[in-house]
């Protein structure tokens, strides 16, 4: 895949450089600032965009604000922003776009390879990839509780790990179940919490996150 | 009560006003004369000094009357001056009206006295009396004696009018011996007045702008603060955690490399970890540097200690003088240490200086901190800019901060604290 990245740390710019070289994809611009990085998705038209929320020169949410906008003005590219805490305004205004190819991890994660690289094919894949954390807080302020405390302890790990954007298959593998037994679990998950069902993965994120934002 | 002409307190009020008087004449022409606009700035410390010598006088001969009172923060006020010129009609009036009460009071008390003496020694008629009044003489048949024409002129200036005083010796020294039992007090209103004055234009201005100043001060030191929290985290954030996340970035692609663990890909899990290993010596550095800007251990030992080191650490050559007796405050420490540390570092980035003086004095009550250097001066207390910030974070504590910088140098400045904040 063909990625740019934007984060104005040095250090870091070159280890993510690092980590998604190892992996095989080719980072085609790397830069520090969100002007630069408007600029070079312009350019270089690529899979999928890595930016760090805060960046010069107001460091603030410089970063999450170019990545709406590329979200709207280039939808062939996925935004995987990261942060340094967990903001869930900025998860609220990331999924506001409605569209997939959104993801939202906290810096943290990046150091686990595995997930960060499986989070950024998603994302340029059209999915969704939400931080445990982020998913966690949200599950804890739900307004829900009693409907949410019908679910199982099993139910409530594969909510979670729906809301974080992954695929049954993933769950499955996580979970170490078989592919249909998750499939039978998120059937019971929606009826107990009288969700419709959606067909895409992405949509059933929104689904969910909806439900537990409301 | 009765002794009170006589206490050691009314003697030194009296002695306040003697000397009040010289002392008032030359404030007043001083204030007066420098009072046009180009010698008015130059007069202030004159101004003040003059106030000092006011006010030592009085702590010293009245004594415990005598309110301490700080000296105004900033130079030297059109009040400190108004001061000066409104001494002088008060100290003239006080002891105009202090020498009438003790000397008539004197006078009088000793009338009798030296009335029977002058009578009674110079020579007098007993019959007839030669008097010569205007150059025409004449004789008067009276029956006591009386003084000679000598003495004509003591007779009608202790008549008064009319009444001819000899009549009435005790009256007359009774109320002289009033006089003077009430020259105390009387001179004590006038003391009062004059500390009163004193209190009114030397002191602090009134409490209301007392209270204003403090809510100014008050207020940029809670500026001050929040900003030098959020400049904490923001070197936290892109130095210290920046550098962990990408050395835990390496030892992830180690770790991953080294499960697989096939030849070839050991060299590359050599030279990951040699580079995560290098990070973490480079963010324990960065740290050690981060925390040293946010208290520096070293001003635990003392001011002396502390200098000592910034003045090691100076890019330019720095001669350190120190004589700190007595060790001021710590908030008053690290304030000072931090004053010092960011004049010493203008001098490196501004003034193209080769040798920089730094002197730390501590005299009691007043801590004072110069840096000194032959560069190119010009230095300015620019608004927002790194001198007034450092002005207010210094007013905060009631210290003032004094910029001496004409184009072409030499610089100094200095950093004058109170021992406590």
């Amino acid at each position: 895949m063909r990625i740019v990245i934007a984060e104005d740390a040095a250090v870091i710019r070159a280890g993510l450089a690092e980590v998604l070289a190892d992996r095989g994809h080719q980072v085609v611009a790397a830069v520090g600032d969100a002007g630069a990085l408007q600029a070079a998705v312009a350019a270089h038209q690529p899979d999928a965009a890595v930016i760090d929320v805060r960046m010069p020169p107001g460091y603030t949410d410089e970063g999450l604000r170019a990545a709406i906008a590329i979200r709207r003005d280039h939808p062939k590219t996925g935004i995987l922003v990261f942060s340094q805490y967990v903001e869930t305004r900025y998860a609220a205004d990331l999924l506001a776009a409605g569209s997939g190819g959104v993801g939202y991890l906290l810096k943290d994660r990046v150091a686990n390879v595995a997930e960060f690289t499986d989070a950024i094919e998603r994302v340029a894949a059209g999915g969704t990839a939400l931080d445990p954390e982020v998913v966690a807080g949200l599950l804890n302020a739900s307004r829900h509780p009693s409907a949410l405390g019908t679910l199982t302890a099993r139910e409530h790990d594969i909510l979670a790990l729906m809301a974080e954007g992954r695929s049954n298959s993933a769950i499955a593998a996580r979970l170490r179940v078989s592919d249909r037994a998750v499939e039978k679990h998120i059937g019971n998950i929606f009826s107990k919490l009288g969700l419709p069902r959606s067909d895409t993965d992405h949509r059933r994120v929104l689904a969910v996150l909806a439900y537990l934002g409301s | 009560m009765l002794t009170a002409p006589f206490s050691r307190r009314s003697w030194k009020a009296a002695g306040y006003l003697l000397v009040n008087v010289p002392l008032a004449v030359a404030g007043f022409v001083f204030a007066v004369i420098t009072a046009i606009p180009p010698l008015l700035a130059v007069s202030a410390p004159g101004v003040r000094a003059f106030g000092d010598a006011n006010r030592g006088l009085a702590r010293e001969l009245l004594g415990e009357d005598e309110p301490d009172l700080p000296p105004p923060p900033g130079k030297a006020s059109w009040r400190e001056r108004g001061y000066l010129v409104l001494k002088l009609p008060l100290a003239v009036a006080g002891l105009a009206v202090a020498g009438v009460c003790w000397l008539l009071g004197l006078f009088l008390l000793t009338f009798p006295a030296w009335w029977t003496l002058l009578t009674h020694a110079l020579p007098t008629g007993q019959e007839e009396l030669h008097t010569c009044r205007h150059g025409v003489c004449t004789t008067v048949p009276v029956g006591s004696p009386v003084p000679t024409h000598n003495f004509q002129f003591l007779v009608s200036a202790s008549g008064l009018g009319s009444v001819n005083l000899a009549h009435y010796p005790f009256e007359v020294a009774l109320f002289g011996a009033v006089l003077l039992l009430t020259a105390p007090w009387l001179t004590r209103a006038v003391t009062r007045a004059d500390q009163s004055l004193m209190l009114r234009l030397l002191g602090p201005a009134s409490l209301a702008d007392r209270v204003r100043a403090l809510q100014e001060t008050r207020a940029h030191a809670v500026d001050d603060s929040a900003a030098r929290l959020r400049g904490i985290e923001r070197d936290l954030h892109d130095g210290t955690q920046a550098q962990l996340v990408a050395l835990a970035m390496k030892l992830g692609l180690a770790k991953e490399k080294l499960s697989t663990a096939t030849p070839d890909d050991l060299a590359r899990v050599t030279q990951l970890v040699d580079d995560a290993h290098r990070g973490a010596i480079e963010a324990i550095g960065d740290l050690r540097v981060l925390a040293r800007g946010i208290h520096p251990p070293v001003l635990d030992n003392g001011l002396t200690d502390a200098l000592a080191t910034l003045a090691a650490r100076s890019a330019v050559p720095v001669e350190l003088v120190t004589d700190i007796p007595d060790r001021p405050s710590p908030a008053i420490e690290t304030i000072a240490y931090f004053s010092a540390a960011e004049l010493l570092t203008n001098v490196a980035k501004h003034s193209g200086a080769r040798h920089v003086t730094l002197e730390a004095v501590h005299v009691p009550g007043l801590l004072r901190i110069r840096v000194s250097d032959d560069g190119r001066g010009g230095a300015r207390l620019a608004p927002r800019g790194g001198l007034a910030g450092l002005a207010g974070r210094v007013r905060t504590v009631d210290g003032r901060l004094i910029i001496s910088s004409p184009p072409g140098g030499p610089t100094v400045v200095t950093v004058e604290l109170p021992s406590h904040a």
